[in-house]
């Protein structure tokens, strides 16, 4: 199933490409101008995809094997189980990015460590004062670390 | 060569140059040896601290953590019997069961002698071979490059990966990324959709760190979920084990049979060369050869020296057959040669045939490197044992949030930008699925290097006579070309018969 989804997106990503290829300028006479390879690419990409997509497509009609096999229900379930981790932390990792615009590095950096620690590990007491020291040392080592030695200058937020 | 060797040592020994790569060894054996976090993880986070550095002192980092990486899988494929990292698989094999009858020690030292052997042979191939096959590829015209890389990608993606279509879809999604941006020929912006950040390109090391590091973190997560009861146990075994390392015994064993160890080394060499295959391949096929040709075959896989020495020496000898195409061609043989390619272009070296002409200390440089890496690995093996044994214990939770955040900032440094992180946390998303479906990134890494290359040698090369059929009449090109197919064909043929 998922390889069908990738497939038709691959599909539509060389297509973009492809008709987006058609316009641009053409500097000298050159034979291949700028679009030409891409467009070559595109074509290449979009055609290998088709034939993902429908081996992938006579395999899933081939097993005949219901999808919902255990009902609707429960197949959603058993995905979100297994991927429940792994969307949290995607999640976070998102909302970390996207933080530390506003709050700056350091801050989205320590929140982010503890609650991903969290989400992924247990969340006794101890380990949540534990989490909080590590995450306490790691992001204030390597702010300094990269501004001092690196000359790297972090988003300092703009809240302060 | 010995000009270039001796341009290396007085490039590389300075004692900060020394520092930096003991610290990437010991970084690589670290990533190597934890389950899940693979030597390219490693090497594509110490690229962003490399950026102030020399160039050679930054690549010399980059080796340390290439060897030690090779070399850290052994220690938990002895003790717990899962490797560390890919290409460990068939140290399991042996060592596991020596390390269960009661000699740990013996199974790490055989390993750690093997290693550095390994590498030492592979070092002396890399040196006579890479200037040799440089100055043949000299002739190379935009038609042969043109070519070269079409082999190398198709190859890559015939030993990478279970499927074919697949492996060839994402060489070609990696080829795709690397034209956005500016055109290389005559600089127009492309596919940018009036989109600022895209306008440059799609940095490389954000690709790295999307597909190598934040996508693996993501099934690092989705895994230990379902493995979690299995990775407490393994820690409790590891914790109340106790081992003597015999450095001077266990390498009398290793030289005993010369045979063994250069054979695997030679297989090891070979197939670290060839695009894409690497430690993950050789140590199978350098374990199976040592098998078929050894007196006691039967002993093999019950705790048998030589199928210790066969795995480990196979894969630590594909760092330098890796290295020989790199250098020689500009043609990175894996993920990781990838990297060190990318570190070069990011000081504005040109990697390709001429890059031992036009900068022999660099390339000296990377030779004496990879030796005195070499002797690192060894020395510290066998001293920091027992400290990288405790290593195993750092659970996931704290791992994977901390090497996270490493990741962001090592995507921000390259270019001060925030919207790089949007960008990461996209190709985070592609790599994880990608890799959940099975689908090879080290062709997407691959195909976004030599993507440019390819590029701008297919233009040069029409543009220098529109005649198309070039490609197909000049010799060395169409070796190539058939090689490509063949490649093809031998997979495909491969495949049936497996399924038969």
């Amino acid at each position: 199933m998922g390889e069908i989804i990738i497939g038709i997106l691959l599909i539509l990503l060389s297509a973009v490409i492809y008709f987006n290829s058609g316009d641009f300028q053409q500097v000298n006479d050159s034979i291949l101008g700028p679009g030409s390879y891409p467009k070559l690419v595109a074509a290449l990409l979009g055609f290998l995809a088709i034939i993902l997509v429908i081996k992938k497509m006579i395999e899933l009609i081939k097993t005949k094997k219901p999808i919902f096999e255990e009902g609707k229900k429960k197949f959603f379930l058993n995905v979100w189980k297994e991927h429940k981790i792994v969307f949290l932390i995607a999640v976070s990792l998102g909302l970390y990015i996207i933080l530390m615009n506003v709050i700056g590095f350091i801050i989205s950096s320590i929140i982010f460590i503890i609650a991903s620690g969290l989400i992924i590990g247990s969340k006794k007491k101890k380990d949540i004062v534990l989490m909080s020291v590590i995450s306490v040392t790691v992001t204030l080592g390597m702010y300094f670390f990269f501004e001092n030695v690196l000359y790297v200058r972090f988003p300092d937020g703009i809240l302060f | 060569m010995l000009d270039l060797l001796m341009l290396g040592f007085t490039e590389i020994f300075q004692i900060n140059i020394l520092i930096v790569i003991l610290i990437g060894v010991v970084v690589g054996i670290i990533a190597g040896l934890i389950p899940g976090f693979t030597v390219t993880m490693a090497i594509v986070l110490t690229l962003p601290l490399t950026f102030g550095m020399e160039p050679v002192m930054g690549i010399a980092a980059m080796i340390g953590v290439l060897v030690g990486g090779m070399s850290g899988g052994l220690i938990t494929a002895a003790l717990l019997g899962i490797p560390g990292t890919p290409s460990a698989v068939a140290t399991t094999f042996d060592a596991y069961p020596m390390a269960k009858k009661g000699q740990p020690g013996k199974a790490l030292s055989l390993g750690i002698w093997a290693s550095f052997l390994g590498s030492i042979i592979s070092f002396f191939l890399l040196i006579s071979i890479a200037p040799q096959i440089a100055g043949l590829a000299l002739e190379f015209g935009p038609w042969e490059m043109f070519s070269l890389i079409v082999a190398a990608l198709t190859i890559i993606v015939s030993v990478t990966g279970e499927s074919l279509l697949k492996g060839l879809i994402a060489g070609l999604f990696g080829l795709l990324i690397a034209t956005v941006g500016a055109d290389p020929i005559v600089g127009i912006s492309r596919f940018s959709f009036d989109i600022q950040t895209l306008r440059a390109g799609i940095p490389f090391l954000v690709v790295l760190i999307g597909m190598f590091a934040i996508s693996r973190l993501f099934n690092a997560v989705e895994k230990s979920e379902l493995e979690k009861d299995l990775s407490e146990k393994q820690e409790e075994k590891i914790k109340g084990l106790k081992f003597a390392l015999h450095p001077i015994e266990t390498f009398k064993t290793v030289i005993k049979k010369p045979v063994n160890l250069i054979r695997s080394s030679f297989i090891g060499s070979i197939i670290g060369a060839i695009p894409g295959a690497g430690g993950s391949i050789a140590n199978i096929i350098a374990y199976d050869q040592a098998k078929k040709w050894s007196k006691d075959k039967d002993k093999f896989g019950t705790g048998h020296d030589e199928g210790v020495v066969a795995s480990e020496s196979g894969n630590n000898s594909t760092v330098g057959g890796d290295l020989i195409p790199t250098i020689a061609l500009g043609i990175p043989g894996s993920a990781v040669t990838a990297v060190l390619l990318s570190a070069l272009m990011v000081h504005g070296i040109n990697p390709g045939p001429l890059l031992i002409t036009n900068e022999p200390n660099i390339v000296g440089g990377i030779f004496v490197a990879f030796l005195i890496a070499s002797f690192f690995m060894l020395f510290a093996q066998f001293l920091g044992m027992r400290f990288f044994v405790k290593v195993t214990d750092v659970p996931n939770r704290i791992l994977v949030p901390v090497i996270l955040v490493l990741c962001v900032v090592g995507a921000f440094v390259l270019n001060n930008r925030l919207s790089d992180l949007y960008l990461l946390f996209i190709i985070g998303i592609i790599g994880y699925f990608f890799t959940k479906y099975k689908f090879a990134l080290a062709p997407i890494i691959i195909g976004v290097i030599l993507g440019p290359i390819a590029e701008v040698n297919l233009r040069r090369a029409v543009m220098t006579d529109p005649d198309w059929t070039l490609f197909f009449t000049r010799p060395i090109s169409v070796t190539f070309l058939v090689l490509a197919i063949l490649s093809i064909i031998f997979t495909l043929w491969q495949n049936k018969r497996s399924n038969a």
